[in-house]
Parts: structure tokens; C-alpha cells; sequence
């Protein structure tokens, strides 16, 4: 190991090689993917409630990938069917997420669809959930002493509504909860759809602790 | 699994093998070796035979390998870009720490702080990751590089005047992006934030630290590369192209993209940081204690195997995720044959230290940087465990996962590069730290405030995982049961951040309250 | 340096190097043993792999149904419950096909029957029946639907003319009925099949609170501090993943729970801020309401669960674990018995596993007699996933008459 020039062209070998296998063979097998006949391109006001998804950076608390029934309990959480490559085909930022801090959101409008719900969650997530850690966004609000025309008002228990006038949302807030409702992949997945099949054991998943204790 | 694709797999495991067991017998059989006349090409013209009599414990053979860099005026042209990238790294530091020490008290007072965007987690989770990682930990070991490569060639620094102009861009463009990112402008994958049109600055700027590196190497004045040379070398060609082609706007999209972000994020990690720490450790660890590292086999072993072996870990992040099965399990495999480099690194650093414990209350550089590279081991280990699929699906999405990123990025690479500057900036400015207790307190202060960051992560994270495993309780008991975990993290993170300001209270203390050094003085320029 | 009167520290001129020594055979040993590892673990994962995909394989199986059952096994587990094995059907109460009038008019018929359901009252064989079949669109597939027409006419319907139906028939006639609701009893059959005897009239829409202004307000707009029904449970009650669909469920059950949310007794954040906004009359309407509601299935086996298992359980239990039959209960073809057994039919996979789930683990326990911890706590993972989807697979409750509800609710008073 003496000369600098085989060094440095074998240490970008086996980096080119790590990039075929992790980058271009993938990214060749999903491209040639379809994108599922049940999933629509976002409109603009979702595609905005996007990018205000993404510069809030919800994505550090929340998953976008349901695991399968062999993994783990994501179908009884509500959070879908899990998902395949092809489900994210107009997703770009991709939000696919490392951290449940919170829930998975992939299909939070399947069992969520409610826009007043969302917005009463924005503004003040303790005023469903007590015990939420997840931030509070009163900036994506303005507090009127009117509802004006057009206004979307924010449904919120006495206990956190302002002592007078009201909460309205602002066109981001708007925006955002366009983008979570429009949040459901629950359609058939397609049936050769690629995904991580590592976890299928004849078995059936390991037992839970609780399961295990009896 | 297509039959092609299963055979990829099958031919990328044989690959890293074959070269595996290539590697290991080109070793055994000295097909790679060094042999004396180029360990004797070491010295400096007219350094040969020069006998340092002050009275270290170096027998014949180590006598030989003496080169005195600040004879050789070495150091006086690389100290003053070193002082520069170490201080703004510093800058970096404390932010960076700021900023992660709100956005964890953020998640157990999540009222707090909540009247503004540019405060919210999401944010400040951000900040604190691009701060620390391409602030503080990049130019930290881009310092390190550039005051250890000139004394292994034994030539100095060339082009030292391009670094400082490198050094300044890359401070604008840190700076523009935690702007950009505190303002909502954002790429918005994980590790990727700053938008693209800063990061060509920071390409930029990385072209300026690259070009005099590579001037100075080939200009080296030595025949063998010691190995720190072979690290630094490889991270800063790397590194360059992870960057570029991970930031190429436009290209990539859905899952594609999450597998060209965990390539991307996991080799920053793997084939940047890493480097930097280990290169820095095999220079400093050895030159400290003034006794030679045990085996040059091994390092070849430890340093081949890592870049076969840690280049195609990073899809271990989508575990049970959208992506092929024949991916992730590359990722689960080659993550588990990490375990051969890092013992390998282990035997080399470790051994080294462990007949040497009298040095550690000698040094307290040496103090940080053996506690750094145990830390590499144990990150190692623990990373290669947790791609387990079985380990990994009660770690993956819960806090444990963040414990064992801050093991590796924090506990390891950057506590090496606090005994780097405390080794480096004495011998770079000609003067010695004023206040040497508060040394040993920084040393206890991040210790001591990141062993409760990272039992409480790890506690907390592996019941939050197991909780959400459970079908029979509720999520809200995933999250209620993580809260006093949370607080402690804090209390951790407090610890940490604190010792910091003593870190930057250290380095102000050298700048202005030192006296100058009456022996040994740096060479002037 | 400081240092350098330290006769252990080394002076700087120290350059660091590398020994020569051999890689250590531990170190050799340890490689070997990972590669053999590796080669393993890829052999596993090839197994899990071939495994999952059989699994999904057999999903989209079950969806599409490439091979239906023979007709009489699809009539056994869909129809007899009611019409009974032998198809004389139940005195008063389900019409007989044996003999029946409308059996005669053709397979084409009893498909479009299975299709859209009937929901009033009916006049064959010479006795009138107020008619309540559920429509079997969602819980069949075009050829099962034609082969239990074909089935049905030819075992019961007099004469050669027991002509088969086709899948492809069903596909068309799935395509001409979508916008239909139920048949409107025997009056809009006869206009169908005109060799039936003369029908009852269909009773005039009786004052249901579909038509009360707060109601509908309830259900659709919401209150200052809290959402509309309708925005998370939909415009018909249909729900969807854990949102459970109200359409159909006894209108005692429904606002009990609402009271039960209201006092905690039963856990949910967010119908605990609804409920605490109701008073006791409202919750009553709302029942009501919903139990009025009609609408075809939304649901379907998404957990993946062995459907046979399910049914096994669904309709004889497992006595080996002490777990009896659901629909002992729930009552036939788990259509839910008022005031106490809620339907369980086209209900929600998702919802179904997840309250098993916290029956289970004591998240949920608002059940009158405390049956559901036990049954639930006695169910494996792969249990209460696959009794869930079986029910969610099944014909979706018929509603009950207004009238009815409201008696029934005012004995529950």
C-alpha cells in the first residue's frame, strides 16, 4: 500500500460496485414499474400541503411504510396494507421515514378522513390527545374575532378555544390537511408488488409477550 | 425474487467474499507488505540515524522512525487553515448542540417554543443534525486531515491558501443552509435537507479542500502510505461522489430515492466520518503513547474490509419497507460482515492502548480519543446486531435507533475529534491550554452526560419497540411510556451540550489567555 | 513541551507505524464463520421469501376467486343460516326457496336478488314476509354469484328450465344494478316477474330521524367544538380501517358506547371530545339514526388471516382455547342481536382485530357481561386477524325498520 493512484482507484471500484447494487439495479427494477391503477397524482392544493408537510418536517416523528402482518401490527393499527415500491410512483421528496414517534401516516385518511379533525389536531394536538407529544402548530392559524367569508373555522373544546373569537385556518393549514386526506393507499396493491418479503415464516409472526405469559 | 435479481444478490455476497478471501491471502502470503526499505524511506533526508535521546522507552527499530514535523516546518504552514477549520467547527459545535438540546426537550414540553416555525421539532431536529454533521464533525476531521497527511508525506501542506478559501465557502454554505432549512427551504429527505443550490457551494468548497490534499500526497516525501494516509485518502474521493451524486436534483423519485438516501446517508457515516475518526485515531493513538501499531496486516484487513463491507450497508434503514427483499438483505448481510473490519480496527487500536493504560492519565487527548475508537468498536457491534431482521424489528422506527446514531457520530467521531484539537491546537499555536482542569472536565461533562443519553435511548427505545410490536396495547402506550426516557435524554443532552461550552471556553482560553510556550516553540513562519 | 521532562512521554519526533505481524487466526477463524453465516442467511431469507409470496399469492386468490366453490358449499356457508339447508326457509320470518315463485323466474333473477338485497315486505308461497335479505355484491364474486344462482334454481325451481348463469352474465348485471339499492320488496319484484302473486304494499317511509334538522346537523356538520359524524365515518356510516362502520349496528348498542365514551368507560380521545358534546337525547337519536342507515359493504380481508380459520371460529368456535362460535351471539350471519350484540358482518378487518386486541389487553372492557376479555384474551395474533377478516367478508347487516329501532330503543329507556 504504497502507491496512491491503485489506492484510490480501487477504493472508487468498490463504491462504484456499492452504488450498482444499492442505486442503479433498484432504481432500474422500480422504474420499470407501473404506478397502480388505484393511486392519482396529487392536485396542487395536496401537492402544496406537500411541501408544507416536508418544510415542517413531520417526517422525523412519522413513517410512511405500513410493515406486513409477519412483522409486525400495523394492519389492527389502522395504518393499511402494507405498502409496495409502486405505491410511492409520485412521491418526490420521498417521506418514507425512519421514526414512529408518532403513528405511521401513509393511510391516515382511511381511518381519518376528516378535515376538521386534522385542523383541531394541528392547531393543538392536546386537545384530542392528552398524552401527544407532537408539536403544536398555532403559526398555521390565525385567531379572528369573526369568521369572515370563506373562513374554515376550527371545531376546538372549550378548554383550548381562545376566550373570544375564533380559531381559523390559514391557507397552509388548508393546504396540509388536503395533503393527510388525500393520504390513502388502501386500494388492492399490485399483486406481484415489490416489497420487503424477508419476514414469511410458515409459523405465522412470534408471539407477543402477552401471548407468550399465558 | 426474479431469478436475476436473486442472482445479483448471491453475486454481490460472492464478490465481497472473493475479495475477502483474496485480501486475506495476498496478506498471509506477503503479496502486500511492506518491507524495510520503504519503512526506512520514512525518514526525511538527513533525519535517518539522528538519535532521540529523550528518553523514551523506543528500541532500535522504533529509533528509526523519527521525523520531528516542527523541525521540518511542517506544521507551520498547515497550523493556520487547522486553527481556522477547528474554531468554526467549534462555532458549529455549539449551535448544533443548542439546537438538539431544544428540539429534545421539545419532545417531552412539546408546548414549549411553539409559537414560530422555525422552533418547531422538525426544524430544530434538522438544524442540529446538518450543524453537527457538516459543520462540526466535517470540518473538525477535514482539520484533522490537514494537519495529519502533511506529517505522514512529510512535505507540507500545499496550496494551504486554497483551504482557507475552502474553509470560508464552506462556512457560508453551512451557514446558508440552516438558514435555508430554519426557513422551511428544504430537500427534505433525511441527511440530504440542504436544498441543492447550496450544496453545489459546498461542492465547491470541498474541491478546495481536495485539490491541495491530493497535491500534498503526491508530492509526499515518503515511499509508504501509513495508514491513516489510506483512510483519509479514500474518505475525501468518496465522499465527494456520495455527495454529488445523491444531491443531483430531479433524478431520483419514491422509493428509488429512499434507497439512494440510505445509500447516501449511511455512507456518510461509513466512508466519511468514519475514516476521518479512524484515520485520525491510528495517527494520534500510536504517536501519543510512542509505541507502534500491533500489526500492518490487520490494518489492511480493517481498512479493505470496510470499504467492501460498509458500502452496501445502508438499506438496512428500510428494513420490512417498499423496497426489493434482494436489497435490504445485501444491506442485513454485509452489516453483519462489519464485524470483521472493526475487530480488525479493535485488534490494532485497542491493543495498542491496552499495554499502554499508564499513558491514559498522561493524556488527556489520548483520554478522549481510546474512549472514541472503544466507542467505534461498540457502534460496530451494536449496528451489526441491530440489522438483524429479528433485532431490528423491535429497534427500527423507535428512539434506539437514535441512541446508536449518536453512539457512532458523537460518542466516537466526535469525541476523537475533541482529543484531535486538544492534540492538534497546543502544537499549532505554539501555546498551552491555560485552565488544564477544565479539560478533564469536558472529558467527564460528555462522558457522563452521554452515557445517560444513550442507556436512556436505548432502554426506552427497545420497551417503545416492543410496545408497538404489541397488537394488545394501544400506541398512545408507545409514546407515554417513552416521556421519562425523554426527560433523561435531556438531562444527557444538557451534560453534553455544557461540556461543549467548555470545549469552546478551552479553545478562547488558548486564543487569548495562553501564555506562549518558552520550549518548543512552533516554527515561526 | 511541558512534557518533555516526562521520562514516559515520548517526544514529538515519535512517527507513528505499523509492526509486522500476521492477521491472527481467531481473526481468520471469525471471517470463515461470517461468510458461512452470510450464505445461510441468504438460503433463509430465500425461504421467508418463497413463503410470503405464497401468502400473498393466496390472497389475491382469495380475492379474485379463481376457483369458486361448487354451488352447494357456497349456499351452505352463505344462505342456509337462514333459508335453511333444506331451502324451506324460517315460518314468518325468511321465505322459503323450495316452492317459491321468485326461485322459479330464473337464475337471472336470484343473481340480481344477490346483488342488491331486498328490504320490504314480500309475498311468497302463499305467505308474506317482511323482507330484509343484504346484499351479497361485496361478499361474492361474479362467478360464485353465478354458480349459486345456477345452484338455487336448479335444486328448487320446478321444471327443466334451471338454465345456468355465467360469470360473465353476473359482470354485466353488477355493471346495470350499481346504482341501485335494495329491491323494494315483492312490489318492485312483480315488476320483474310477472307470474308473482299479487304483493303487499311497500309502507309509506315512516317519520325516521333521518328527517330530524339536529340530527342531520349532527351528522354532517358538527358543532362548534367538534367534528361531524359523518366527516370520519362517512356520509352512510360506512367507516373504513379502524373507523368502524355504524351502518346497521342496533341502536341501543351505539349509544351506549357514546355514553361510554362520554364517562371513559370506553377509550377513545377523539369520541370522547363528540360524546362529551352530546346530551343523552341526541345520543339516542344518533343511534337511532345509524342503525336506519343502508349501504353497501366497504370492507375486506386486508389482515390477511386464514379465512377458513375465521369462519371456523365465526361459526363454531374453538372449543380447544374455550372460544364459542361469534355468531352464538352476534347472532345469524353475525348480523348483531339488539339491544346488546353489535353486527360484526362487513365490519372493518382492521376494526374488528384492533378491538380484539384491547378486549385482550384490558384496553377495552365496556361489555355488559365481561365476555369479549376472555374470547379475545383466549385468541392467538393470527386468530383474531383471521376471524376479522372473515367477518369483514361477510354481507353487510340489513338495516333495521325505523319503527322497529324505535321501539326497541325505547325499551331500552
Amino acid at each position: 500500500m504504497n502507491r496512491y493512484l491503485p489506492l484510490s482507484i480501487l477504493a472508487l471500484a468498490i463504491l462504484a460496485f456499492a452504488t450498482l447494487m444499492l442505486v442503479i439495479a433498484p432504481g432500474i427494477q422500480i422504474n420499470a414499474r407501473p404506478a397502480p391503477e388505484g393511486l392519482r397524482p396529487y392536485t396542487e392544493a395536496e401537492a402544496r400541503g406537500r411541501e408544507v408537510y416536508v418544510s415542517l418536517g413531520c417526517l422525523y416523528c412519522h413513517s410512511q411504510q405500513p410493515r406486513s402482518g409477519d412483522q409486525a401490527p400495523d394492519g389492527e393499527r389502522g395504518w393499511g396494507r402494507p405498502s409496495v415500491a409502486e405505491d410511492y410512483a409520485y412521491d418526490q421528496p420521498h417521506q418514507l421515514g425512519t421514526m414512529r414517534t408518532g403513528p405511521d401516516l401513509l393511510n391516515v385518511s382511511a381511518r381519518l378522513p376528516s378535515e376538521g379533525w386534522h385542523l383541531t389536531h394541528l392547531y393543538q394536538p392536546r386537545a384530542i390527545f392528552d398524552w401527544s407529544i407532537m408539536p403544536s402548530y398555532p403559526y398555521l392559524f390565525d385567531h379572528k374575532d369573526t369568521a369572515g367569508p370563506g373562513d374554515v373555522v376550527v371545531a376546538l373544546p372549550a378548554a383550548h378555544a381562545p376566550a373570544d373569537g375564533v380559531i381559523v385556518a390559514s391557507q397552509k393549514a388548508l393546504d396540509l390537511t388536503a395533503y393527510l386526506v388525500a393520504l390513502d393507499r388502501t386500494y388492492p396493491a399490485p399483486t406481484n408488488g415489490l416489497r420487503d418479503h424477508g419476514y414469511g415464516s410458515s409459523e405465522g409472526p412470534e408471539p407477543t409477550p402477552a401471548e407468550e405469559a399465558r | 425474487m426474479p431469478i436475476t435479481l436473486g442472482l445479483m444478490l448471491a453475486l454481490s455476497f460472492v464478490v465481497s467474499l472473493a475479495a475477502l478471501a483474496f485480501l486475506i491471502w495476498a496478506i498471509s502470503n506477503r503479496q502486500i507488505t511492506v518491507d524495510q526499505g520503504d519503512a526506512e524511506t520514512i525518514f526525511a533526508d538527513g533525519e535517518q540515524g539522528r538519535i532521540d535521546n529523550q528518553g523514551t522507552e523506543a528500541g532500535d527499530a522504533e529509533r528509526r522512525h523519527v521525523f520531528d514535523p516542527v523541525a521540518a516546518g511542517i506544521d507551520a504552514v498547515s497550523a493556520r487553515p487547522v486553527i481556522i477549520l477547528l474554531g468554526t467547527a467549534t462555532v458549529w459545535l455549539v449551535l448544533g448542540s443548542i439546537f438538539g438540546l431544544v428540539a429534545s426537550m421539545k419532545l417531552h414540553l412539546p408546548d414549549w417554543l411553539n409559537q414560530s416555525a422555525p422552533l418547531t421539532f422538525g426544524r430544530m431536529r434538522t438544524l442540529h443534525l446538518n450543524l453537527v454533521i457538516y459543520g462540526w464533525l466535517s470540518l473538525s476531521g477535514l482539520a484533522s486531515v490537514m494537519w495529519i497527511i502533511p506529517r505522514i508525506f512529510h512535505v507540507p501542506l500545499k496550496s494551504p491558501r486554497l483551504v482557507l478559501i475552502g474553509a470560508v465557502l464552506w462556512n457560508i454554505a453551512v451557514a446558508l443552509g440552516g438558514l435555508a432549512i430554519a426557513s422551511g427551504w428544504t430537500d427534505g429527505e433525511e441527511w440530504l435537507e440542504i436544498p441543492w443550490q447550496i450544496d453545489m457551494l459546498l461542492a465547491a468548497a470541498g474541491a478546495c479542500f481536495i485539490a491541495p490534499l491530493v497535491r500534498t500526497a503526491r508530492a509526499r516525501d515518503v515511499h509508504h502510505i501509513y495508514v491513516s494516509g489510506w483512510y483519509f485518502l479514500a474518505a475525501i474521493l468518496w465522499f465527494p461522489v456520495l455527495f454529488i451524486v445523491a444531491n443531483i436534483p430531479g433524478l431520483y423519485s419514491g422509493v428509488e430515492e429512499a434507497t439512494v438516501n440510505w445509500w447516501f446517508a449511511h455512507n456518510v457515516l461509513g466512508l466519511w466520518l468514519t475514516p476521518l475518526g479512524v484515520g485520525t485515531a491510528y495517527y494520534l493513538i500510536p504517536k501519543i503513547i510512542g509505541r507502534p501499531i500491533y500489526s500492518y496486516a490487520v490494518s489492511l484487513l480493517g481498512f479493505w474490509g470496510l470499504a467492501l463491507f460498509y458500502s452496501q450497508v445502508g438499506i438496512h434503514h428500510l428494513i420490512g419497507g417498499p423496497v426489493p427483499t434482494w436489497v435490504v438483505t445485501l444491506s442485513v448481510v454485509h452489516s453483519v460482515m462489519m464485524f470483521l473490519p472493526v475487530i480488525a480496527v479493535a485488534i490494532n487500536q485497542h491493543v495498542t492502548v491496552a499495554q499502554n493504560l499508564w499513558a491514559l492519565k498522561e493524556s488527556v487527548p489520548l483520554r478522549f480519543i481510546s474512549f472514541g475508537a472503544l466507542m467505534y468498536t461498540m457502534a460496530s457491534f451494536q449496528g451489526s446486531i441491530e440489522a438483524l431482521r429479528s433485532v431490528n424489528s423491535i429497534t427500527h422506527f423507535t428512539h434506539y435507533t437514535v441512541a446508536h446514531a449518536h453512539l457512532g457520530a458523537y460518542a466516537f467521531v466526535s469525541i476523537v475529534m475533541f482529543g484531535a484539537a486538544y492534540y492538534i491546537l497546543p502544537r499549532a499555536t505554539g501555546r498551552a491550554f491555560p485552565w488544564p482542569g477544565l479539560l478533564k472536565a469536558h472529558f467527564w461533562l460528555v462522558t457522563i452526560g452521554f452515557a445517560v443519553y444513550f442507556f436512556s435511548l436505548t432502554i426506552g427505545g427497545v420497551l417503545q419497540g416492543l410496545a408497538m410490536l404489541d397488537a394488545t396495547r394501544p400506541f398512545s402506550e408507545s409514546v407515554e411510556l417513552m416521556k421519562p426516557y425523554l426527560e433523561a435524554r435531556s438531562i444527557g443532552g444538557s451534560l453534553m451540550t455544557l461540556g461543549h461550552l467548555v470545549f469552546a471556553v478551552n479553545l478562547l482560553g488558548l486564543a487569548f489567555y495562553a501564555p506562549r510556550h518558552t520550549q518548543a516553540p512552533v516554527a515561526a513562519e | 513541551m511541558a512534557h518533555k521532562s516526562d521520562p514516559k512521554r515520548p517526544a514529538e519526533i515519535y512517527e507513528p507505524y505499523e509492526e509486522q505481524a500476521g492477521v491472527p487466526l481467531p481473526v481468520i477463524w471469525i471471517a470463515i464463520a461470517l461468510a458461512f453465516w452470510g450464505v445461510l442467511m441468504l438460503y433463509d431469507t430465500g425461504d421467508s421469501v418463497r413463503v410470503s409470496l405464497n401468502d400473498r399469492a393466496e390472497d389475491s386468490e382469495a380475492l379474485a376467486n379463481v376457483t369458486p366453490d361448487e354451488g352447494a358449499s357456497l349456499f351452505e356457508a352463505n344462505c342456509a343460516t337462514c333459508h335453511q339447508p333444506d331451502g324451506e326457509g324460517l315460518r314468518d320470518a325468511v321465505p322459503p326457496l323450495a316452492g317459491s315463485e321468485v326461485v322459479a323466474a330464473g337464475p337471472g333473477i336470484i343473481a340480481r336478488i344477490l346483488l342488491r338485497g331486498i328490504d320490504g315486505p314480500l309475498t311468497v308461497a302463499d305467505a308474506t314476509y317482511d323482507g330484509h335479505m343484504p346484499s351479497f355484491a361485496s361478499a361474492l364474486s361474479d362467478a360464485e354469484i353465478a354458480r349459486l344462482a345456477s345452484y338455487v334454481t336448479t335444486r328448487w325451481a320446478n321444471g327443466p328450465d334451471g338454465a345456468a348463469s355465467s360469470a360473465d352474465d353476473v359482470t354485466d348485471l353488477r355493471g346495470e344494478v350499481a346504482d341501485l339499492g335494495s329491491f323494494a320488496g315483492g312490489m318492485e319484484l312483480a315488476r320483474l316477474i310477472p307470474s308473482l302473486p299479487p304483493q303487499p304494499p311497500m309502507p309509506a317511509p315512516s317519520a325516521a330521524p333521518r328527517d330530524d334538522a339536529d340530527v342531520l346537523q349532527l351528522v354532517f356538520a358538527g358543532r362548534d367544538e367538534v367534528w361531524s359524524c359523518a366527516s370520519c365515518h362517512g356520509d352512510l356510516g360506512q367507516g373504513d380501517e379502524t373507523t368502524p362502520r355504524l351502518a346497521g349496528l342496533p341502536a341501543a348498542y351505539i349509544t351506549k358506547q357514546l355514553h361510554d365514551f362520554r364517562e371513559g368507560t370506553r377509550v377513545n380521545e377523539s369520541m370522547h371530545l363528540v360524546a362529551s358534546g352530546l346530551t343523552k337525547g341526541e345520543m339516542t337519536a344518533l343511534g337511532t339514526y345509524f342503525a336506519t342507515l343502508r349501504v353497501p359493504s366497504n370492507a375486506g380481508a386486508v389482515l390477511s388471516g386464514d379465512l377458513a380459520r375465521g369462519e371456523e371460529l365465526a361459526l363454531q368456535g374453538d372449543w380447544s382455547i374455550g372460544v364459542p362460535a361469534c355468531f352464538t351471539c352476534h347472532g345469524a350471519s353475525g348480523f348483531g342481536v339488539a339491544p346488546g350484540f353489535p353486527g360484526l358482518a362487513a365490519q372493518h378487518a382492521p376494526y374488528t382485530a384492533a378491538q380484539l386486541a384491547n378486549w385482550a389487553g384490558g384496553e377495552r372492557h365496556n361489555d355488559p357481561l365481561g365476555l369479549m376479555a376472555e374470547i379475545s384474551g383466549a385468541l392467538s395474533t393470527q386468530d383474531r386477524r383471521a376471524v376479522a377478516d372473515y367477518l369483514a367478508t361477510r354481507p353487510p347487516v340489513p338495516a333495521v325498520a325505523a319503527t322497529m329501532t324505535r321501539m326497541e330503543t325505547d325499551d331500552d329507556q
